[in-house]
C-alpha cells in the first residue's frame, strides 16, 4: 500500500514580500500599471516519489534544498502550486518539540496547552498526563512554572509532552525534520533516543530529514538527494549517501 | 479538524493567554476594569465640569456601556491584525485549524468582557434600576461579537498583506471613539447622525442603550440593520479567511 505518493511538484516562494507590503505601496500599486516583476525562488521541481506502507525514507541535501518545504508540502502547511500529492494515514509533522512552551505558566499548565495544540482533547491530555510527567523525570516540578526550568528540564518536558501526543495519535505516516533524540543529559538522551527508534522502527512509514548522514544510513532504506528544489538522486541508501559525499 | 475541537483548542489557547495576562499581577484580574473605569470616570468628570452640555438619562450607563462596547472592538481588532504573525512558530510547524488563533482572542476578549458585564451590574444594582436591562444587553452582545469576529477574520487576512495596518488602525481606531456617540448623543439630521448611519457599532450601540437602559425595543429598521451587519460581517471575513489561510505558512 502506498502511503504517501508525489507526482510532479512544483511550488515556487515570492521573494520580497516585505517591500512592497505596506498600505501605500499596494494602493500604488493598483493605479500603476508597470507590472515590477516579483523574485521568485523555487523550492520543489517536479518532484516526484513514492513512500510504501512501513519504509523509512531518508531525504538529504544542503542547506535551501527544500527538504523542509517539501515535507511541509507534504503536511498541507504550504500550498503547492501545481502537481499532485496523496497521503493515506493520520500523518504527523514534526520539526522540533515542544510547540507553544509558554514560560510564565505551570508544567501542569504547559502540558495541557501543548498537548491542545498538538491535537488532544483535554481528556486525552489528562489520561496520558502522569506518563509524560513521569518520563520527563519531573515530577517534583508539576505546579512549579516552566520559566524557572533549566535548559535542560524544557528539553524533557519539551519532548515527553511532544513524543507522548505523538504516541496517542499513532501515526500511520511520520515526517520528522531534523529531529531525532530528545537531547538533554546522557541518560535522557538514551532514553528518548529509544523512544523515537521504536516509533519510527514501529511499523509507520516515516520520511527522516536530517544532516547527520550516520542516522540516515542507520534507518533509511532509501534516501532522496534534493538539490535547489529537484531530486537529484534517490535510490538505495548506499548508493546516494555514497554520491552525496564524493560529489 | 471537527468544529468541536476547533473551539475547545481555542479555548484552550484562550484560557492560556488570559491566565499569562493575569498572572504575576496583584490587581489580577482588575486591571481589565481599570482601563475602562479610569476613563469613565475622566469622562464623567469632564461632563460634570462643562456647563451647557445637553443633559443625557442615566449618563453613568449611557457612557458605560459604550465605552465597553467600542474598547471590545478596538482592542480586539488590534490583537486580531498581528495574531497569526504572533504565531508563525505553530503555523510553519503544526497543522493547525489556523481559525483557532482568531477565536481565542475573541473568547479572550469575551472572558474579560464578564467583567465589565459585572460592572455593569454593578451600576445597575446602584442606580436601582432593572437586572433585566442587563440581560437584554447580552442579547445585543451576542450579534455584537459575531460582528466582531467576521471583522477579526477579515483583519487577521489583512494584516498579513498590509504590514502597516496596525498603524493604520491605531489612528482609525481613535477616530472611531470619538466619531461614534460613546460619550455623547446624535440626533437626526445632523451631519454626525448621517455619518454614523455607515457605521455599524452605532447600531449595535444604539440597541445595547435601548434594551438595557431605557426599557424601550430599538426601531425595526435598526434591528434589521444589526443582524444584516452581524451576518454579512461574519460571512464575508469566513470567506476571505478561507480563501487566503492556505498562504498563512509562507508569508508569516
Amino acid at each position: 500500500m502506498k502511503r504517501i505518493v508525489v507526482k510532479n511538484l512544483n511550488k515556487k516562494f515570492t521573494l520580497d514580500h516585505k517591500k512592497r507590503a505596506g498600505a501605500l505601496a499596494k494602493i500604488v500599486g493598483v493605479f500603476s500599471r508597470s507590472e515590477e516583476s516579483k523574485r521568485l525562488l523555487t523550492v520543489a521541481e517536479d518532484v516526484s516519489f513514492e513512500v510504501e506502507q512501513g519504509e523509512i525514507i531518508g531525504i538529504i541535501g544542503h542547506n535551501g534544498s527544500g527538504k523542509s518545504t517539501l515535507l511541509r508540502l507534504i503536511s498541507e502547511i504550504y500550498e503547492k502550486d501545481s502537481g499532485d500529492i496523496e497521503t493515506n494515514g493520520k500523518l504527523i509533522y514534526l520539526n522540533g518539540y515542544g510547540q507553544g512552551l509558554q514560560p510564565r505558566l505551570t508544567m501542569r499548565e504547559n502540558i495541557y496547552l501543548m498537548g491542545a495544540l498538538m491535537g488532544l482533547s483535554q481528556n486525552d491530555v489528562k489520561k496520558r498526563f502522569d506518563e509524560i510527567v513521569e518520563f520527563s523525570g519531573l515530577s517534583n516540578f508539576v505546579d512549579a512554572k516552566a520559566y524557572k526550568f533549566s535548559s535542560g528540564m524544557v528539553t524533557r518536558l519539551n519532548f515527553s509532552v511532544t513524543m507522548h501526543c505523538v504516541k496517542h495519535h499513532n501515526p500511520e505516516i511520520l515526517l520528522l525534520d531534523e529531529i531525532f533524540s530528545g537531547g538533554g543529559d546522557i541518560e535522557f538522551f538514551d532514553k528518548s533516543t529509544k523512544l523515537v527508534e521504536n516509533l519510527v522502527q514501529g511499523g509507520a512509514t516515516v520520511i527522516l530529514v536530517s544532516h547527520d548522514l550516520g542516522l540516515i544510513e542507520k534507518y533509511s532504506e532509501r534516501v532522496i538527494w534534493l538539490e535547489n528544489g529537484k531530486i537529484r538522486e534517490q535510490g538505495s541508501a548506499e548508493k546516494v549517501l555514497s554520491a552525496y559525499k564524493n560529489q | 479538524m471537527k468544529i468541536d475541537s476547533v473551539l475547545s483548542l481555542s479555548y484552550s489557547i484562550a484560557k492560556a493567554n488570559f491566565k499569562l495576562r493575569n498572572e504575576g499581577s496583584y490587581l489580577g484580574i482588575f486591571w481589565y476594569l481599570l482601563s475602562p473605569l479610569s476613563l469613565f470616570l475622566i469622562l464623567l468628570f469632564i461632563r460634570g465640569n462643562i456647563s451647557g452640555v445637553e443633559p443625557i438619562e442615566h449618563y453613568p450607563l449611557y457612557l458605560l456601556i459604550g465605552l465597553v462596547m467600542i474598547n471590545f472592538f478596538s482592542q480586539l481588532i488590534h490583537s486580531a491584525i498581528s495574531v497569526i504573525q504572533n504565531n508563525a512558530g505553530f503555523i510553519k510547524s503544526i497543522k493547525i485549524p489556523l481559525e483557532v488563533f482568531v477565536f481565542s482572542i475573541v473568547l479572550q476578549s469575551i472572558f474579560s468582557h464578564i467583567f465589565e458585564v459585572v460592572l455593569i451590574a454593578l451600576f445597575f444594582i446602584y442606580f436601582n434600576m432593572s437586572l433585566i436591562g442587563v440581560l437584554f444587553y447580552l442579547i445585543v452582545f451576542v450579534f455584537f461579537a459575531v460582528f466582531v469576529l467576521g471583522v477579526c477574520l477579515l483583519s487577521a487576512t489583512l494584516g498579513l498583506y498590509v504590514s502597516d495596518l496596525g498603524n493604520i488602525w491605531t489612528i482609525a481606531s481613535q477616530l472611531l471613539f470619538f466619531l461614534t456617540p460613546t460619550f455623547y448623543v446624535v440626533h437626526p439630521g445632523t451631519h454626525l447622525y448621517l455619518g454614523n448611519l455607515f457605521n455599524p457599532i452605532f447600531y449595535f450601540m444604539t440597541a445595547a442603550r435601548d434594551v438595557a437602559i431605557y426599557g424601550t425595543m430599538p426601531a425595526w429598521w435598526m434591528i434589521g440593520v444589526m443582524l444584516a451587519v452581524s451576518i454579512l460581517s461574519f460571512c464575508v471575513g469566513a470567506f476571505v479567511f478561507n480563501r487566503y489561510k492556505g498562504r498563512f505558512a509562507e508569508l508569516v
